[in-house]
């Protein structure tokens, strides 16, 4: 019995050491500094697009093949420093839509009513740099969803 | 900001010393006390006291028994004209302006534009406002904004209206000109811009690349102190310019670099008068013997800047961006019998002032905490103005 009861302990530590490798191999890795970078530069980039379309940038939009303004207005006339966007208040009951909507919802609506362009589509690469942009403008914002 | 906080508590340390308050022929009219108990409800303002807040703003500007002849003058600004085939929204707002100044009873005795008429400096932008304005039959007095004049450095402007800083006297009140837009410093000229380019960086408002581009200039502070120098110190001056002559919110140009300098030539006269534009809101604030009243765009209305309004401001109500004709106008100011200022803010569709906070063009920021752009930061820039 005891030479049993030896070999299930053992086995359970074997087990139980395979275990943790297992799972520690199943996280990643420790981040370098330069995986760091490299992920800050990836949403840096995205800014920085972000940045010359909500200014009206024709290059850019040229570029990402949308037509954000009609009116010659771009985001920033209504929205310097990216200030009054609020997006730290999404998604909420939007009065102008007259529905429960998100930013980028509300992205859309600016692009098709005030400034007369055409809406994008809400995954394109324009919108999530719109969006990168905007979060970013306004990082330190106090979370405080559906405030009107 | 840190900078900022510190230019706004130099600002008020250096103008709001005892005693230094716009003249004490002030008198508080009714409308004024209930703009007061308005607001006396708002945490931080109540420390304000008696300071009038302006809806209509009614202020005694002559001397007791000396009454002047009442008149009235209009104030439009910041159309941002774009050719025609661009945008006619904006020509909409002001041709609207321009017919309600020419239907004024009793007319008004002359009309300021205090400048922006153009966005982006262009003839084409220029020669229209300057044909919608032509239907004001009455007097018209011009000041520059900076986007009429970075294009061709107000050579355009300058041949349409004339010289960009003046002065004339009118019933017993000196009004001044100036321009404070035209003596930005050169940040083109080492970057080779073409002028387009240069107009771009000016015209856009959040930028970073014009700079502290506000500002008076010495030569033309030495202009305003001999002007000045042989009116009575207690009678009314009325400066018209196109950024506010004290400290609001630097990086957006919400003032002149220079404040400090003018105040001082402004400092031993007791009833001065700034009526400004480029703000885009109401906006109202005293320092030292000056009172300053910033003007509605026809155009857009600014957000409120996320830090510095003056505590003296009642805000604006919120406009509808689905709505172009909201939250944007013109003013129409009139020299009362009884020597009093009436500034009435004409906004085209809401009540100008919030009663709750829920409505407030400044209560609304609470939560938000906003950063200065960096696209323009880099040279050469990747697609910006190209």
């Amino acid at each position: 019995m005891k030479m049993i009861r030896y070999g299930l302990i053992v086995a359970g530590v074997i087990l139980g050491s395979l275990l943790i490798v297992t799972s520690a191999r199943a996280h990643k890795d420790k981040h370098t500094p330069q995986q760091l970078k490299a992920f800050e530069e990836v949403f840096m980039e995205q800014v920085r697009v972000g940045d010359l379309l909500f200014h009206g940038d024709d290059a850019t939009a040229k570029k990402l093949n949308v037509e954000l303004s009609r009116t010659g207005m771009a985001c920033a006339m209504c929205h310097p420093f990216g200030s009054d966007n609020h997006p730290h208040e999404f998604p909420k009951f939007q009065e102008q839509i007259g529905q429960f909507a998100t930013l980028r919802d509300m992205i859309n609506w600016c692009i098709e009513k005030p400034n007369e362009g055409v809406k994008i589509d809400p995954d394109s690469p324009a919108m999530k740099a719109l969006e990168a942009y905007i979060y970013w403008s306004n990082r330190g914002s106090k979370l405080d969803p559906g405030r009107h | 900001m840190d900078e900022n906080q510190r230019e706004r508590d130099e600002l008020q340390k250096t103008l709001q010393g005892e005693g230094k308050r716009p003249d004490r022929s002030l008198k508080i009219t009714r409308r004024t006390f209930l703009h007061k108990s308005v607001m006396t409800g708002a945490a931080g303002v109540a420390t304000y006291g008696w300071f009038p807040l302006i809806g209509t703003l009614d202020l005694v500007v002559g001397q007791a028994g000396q009454p002047a002849a009442a008149f009235k003058f209009a104030w439009i600004s910041d159309n941002h004209l774009y050719p025609k085939d661009v945008n006619t929204r904006f020509v909409d707002k002001a041709v609207r302006a321009v017919k309600e100044v020419q239907a004024m009873k009793p007319a008004a005795d002359f009309l300021i534009h205090g400048g922006d008429l153009a966005q982006l400096g262009d003839p084409v932008e220029l020669d229209l406002g300057n044909d919608i304005l032509k239907e004001v039959k009455i007097k018209k007095v011009f000041i520059p904004g900076e986007h009429d004049w970075y294009l061709d450095m107000g050579q355009k402007w300058t041949n349409l209206f004339g010289q960009s800083n003046w002065t004339f006297d009118h019933k017993g009140v000196r009004f001044v000109g100036l321009d404070t837009v035209s003596r930005g410093p050169d940040y083109w000229t080492a970057k080779k811009m073409s002028p387009k380019e240069r107009m771009g960086h000016m015209a856009t408002l959040d930028g970073s690349v014009a700079g502290a581009w506000a500002g008076v200039g010495r030569d033309q502070l030495q202009w305003l102190n001999q002007t000045l120098s042989s009116w009575d110190k207690a009678k009314p001056i009325v400066i018209f310019s196109h950024n506010p002559l004290y400290e609001y919110y630097p990086p957006w140009n919400f003032w002149v670099r220079d404040w400090r300098e003018v105040q001082e030539v402004l400092r031993p006269f007791s009833n001065v008068t700034n009526i400004h534009g480029h703000t885009h809101q109401v906006l109202y604030n005293e320092l030292g013997k000056m009172r300053s009243i910033g003007m509605l765009a026809t155009s857009w209305p600014w957000p409120y800047a996320p830090e510095g309004v003056p505590a003296l401001t009642r805000c604006q109500v919120r406009a509808d961006p689905g709505d172009h004709f909201d939250g944007v106008g013109y003013s129409r100011l009139t020299f009362t019998a009884a020597n009093k200022i009436e500034n009435e803010y004409v906004m085209w569709r809401k009540d100008v002032f919030a009663e709750a906070p829920s409505d407030s063009g400044c209560a609304d920021n609470v939560n938000q905490n906003v950063h200065p752009r960096i696209a323009d930061q880099e040279w050469p820039y990747y697609g910006a103005y190209k």
